[in-house]
Order: structure tokens, then C-alpha cells, then sequence
């Protein structure tokens, strides 16, 4: 069975590529505009999420607010997440481990690197 | 010496007048100097982000038309090459129609990929539009410092009706995105976020 990934992205481009990207090797993709629109959108979700690829920067509930708010669930307390944003300070990288993300990516992204960091930890 | 009394009186009263007008001066600089400061420095940071947005723009436009080109090239030649097996077909040279299969698939293979490099081109939407509403923000602070200033000097009739508002649309942007300008090493990340 396919596993599924969560791409949370404010940006309707990013989403695209990412889930083109994503889809073409043979994943399933859920998106979501933002943290508040990912959290509905899995609290109703039947099917298990693998992976979540989140930006940092959005509005509503930002990338930290949202791994907070997966990592105090326990239903996502392991899942992978991959945070996928243009910041590159390394006060953002910091606050990403601090907060529990698995990796870090910085846009903009090639197409190979993100589905092989996928693959890394959905083998 | 009652007159010098008066005359005293009055020079009193005229400076007072004029301490009270150099204070209100004072004051009204005083509010005037952040604003103004805070434009000063606001309207060069909207330039570079828009000439950043101008040129980045204009780069990955570039990118997108020369892959494009080569994708159409190889359409031109796939055309030639499914004509060429009508050919090797009539001719019965089917080792040739195998050469030319295989090449035909190297191409739709070749385009592919170079579809890819135009959809990683087109990221550039995400970064321009960060730096975009980077520069919506600073212009709007400006308008807001602007009104500021007016008032200050115009009096209240500047504040009546006309405040300049923030734009309803709900911000979130790096006002640090760029496109080329990259500094990350991905190796040190991953090494950072390993030994969590």
C-alpha cells in the first residue's frame, strides 16, 4: 500500500511541485493551506499519515506550532516530519530541532533531494 | 519705573510665548525624527526587494524558455524519428527501428526530466511572492509613518478619514528569501538535526 504523506505549504506553487514531485514516485499526498487547515484536515482523516513536509512561515498557525501540536499527539508523536522553508538562519534550524523535526530543507528544493530525504525515512 | 515694570512684564510674557513655541517645536520634531528615520530606512529595503523580484523574475524566466526551447527541439526530432521508422518499416531494417526506438525513448526521457526543470524554474512565484509582501508591508508602514508625519504638521484635520490601514490579507513571509543568495549547507543541517 502506498504510504501517505502531509504537505502543509501557504503557497499554491510549492504544494504543487512538491506533491508532483511526490506523487510521481508513487506516494499519496494530503495538503493542507496551513497548521490550522493540517490539523482539521487530519483530526478527520481516516488513513494513517507516514510523513509530514511543512513550511515554517504561514498564517493562522505557523510550521513550530504545528509540530508542537502533532509531537503532543500521540498518534503523531513519531511520524517523520520534514520541515521545507526558505528561512536559513540558524536560529529557525535550532528552533526546528527544538521543537521535534526529524530534517530540514531549504527552498527552493530539487525535486531528487526531497523525495530521496522522503524515501530516507519511508523506506 | 512702573513703565519698566510693564515693559518687564510684557518681554517676561513675549519669551514665555516664544519658550512655549520653541518647546512645541521641539516636541513636534521629536515626533516627526522616528517616523521619518523609520521611512528613511523603509523606502531603500522596498527598492532592493523589488529589484530583487525584477531580477530573479527575469532569471528564472530565462531558465524556463531555454528549457522550454530544448523541449520543443526534441519534439521536432521525435517527429523525425517516428518518420524515419515509417521508413525502416517499408524498408524492413528492424535493427535500425530498435536504434531509433531506443533514441526515441532517450528523448521522452530527456523531456521529462527537463519538464522537472521548468517546474523547479516556476519556484520562483513562492520566493517572489514572499519578497512582494515584504515590500506591501514596508510601503504600507511607510504609508502609516507618512500619515504620521502629516498630522504632526498639517494638524488634525490630516487624521480625519483618511488613516492609511494595513491590508486586509494575512501575511507570513521570510523577508530574508532568495531565490540564488543561498548559504545553507545541507550536510551541516542534517548532521544538526541527526543528533537530536
Amino acid at each position: 500500500m502506498n504510504k501517505t504523506i502531509l504537505v502543509v505549504d501557504d503557497s499554491p506553487t510549492v504544494v504543487k511541485f512538491v506533491s508532483f514531485s511526490l506523487k510521481n514516485k508513487g506516494f499519496n499526498v494530503v495538503t493542507a493551506c496551513d497548521g490550522m487547515d493540517a490539523v482539521e484536515k487530519i483530526s478527520n482523516m481516516s488513513e494513517k499519515v507516514d510523513l509530514v513536509i511543512t513550511d515554517l512561515n504561514m498564517p493562522n498557525l505557523d510550521g513550530y506550532g504545528l509540530i508542537d501540536t502533532l509531537r503532543h499527539n500521540d498518534q503523531f508523536a513519531d511520524t517523520p516530519i520534514i520541515i521545507l522553508t526558505s528561512e536559513e538562519e540558524e536560529e529557525d534550524k535550532q528552533k526546528g530541532v527544538q521543537v521535534g523535526a526529524d530534517s530540514y530543507l531549504v527552498k527552493p528544493f530539487k525535486p531528487a533531494v526531497l523525495v530521496s530525504e522522503v524515501e530516507k525515512y519511508l523506506k | 519705573m512702573s513703565e519698566v515694570i510693564n515693559l518687564q512684564d510684557k518681554i517676561k510674557t513675549e519669551l514665555l510665548d516664544i519658550s512655549s513655541a520653541i518647546n512645541e517645536i521641539v516636541e513636534s520634531y521629536k515626533k516627526l525624527h522616528s517616523p521619518l528615520i523609520e521611512t528613511k530606512e523603509n523606502v531603500p529595503k522596498a527598492t532592493e526587494q523589488l529589484d530583487k523580484i525584477s531580477e530573479q523574475t527575469e532569471a528564472a524566466t530565462h531558465r524556463m524558455l531555454d528549457t522550454a526551447e530544448l523541449i520543443t527541439q526534441r519534439e521536432d526530432e521525435v517527429i523525425t524519428g517516428l518518420n524515419k521508422i515509417k521508413q525502416f518499416v517499408q524498408d524492413k531494417e528492424y535493427n535500425s527501428i530498435n536504434e531509433q526506438c531506443d533514441e526515441l525513448a532517450q528523448k521522452a526521457s530527456d523531456n521529462s526530466n527537463d519538464a522537472f526543470v521548468i517546474m523547479d524554474a516556476l519556484q520562483f512565484q513562492d520566493i517572489t511572492s514572499q519578497q512582494i509582501d515584504h515590500a506591501v508591508v514596508l510601503l504600507e508602514e511607510l504609508g502609516l509613518k507618512l500619515h504620521k508625519i502629516l498630522t504632526v504638521i498639517g494638524g488634525s484635520e490630516h487624521a480625519d478619514g483618511n488613516q492609511p490601514t494595513n491590508s486586509s490579507k494575512k501575511r507570513a513571509f521570510d523577508p530574508h528569501a532568495d531565490l540564488f543568495d543561498k548559504k545553507t549547507d545541507q550536510t551541516a543541517i542534517d548532521s544538526m538535526f541527526s543528533k537530536k
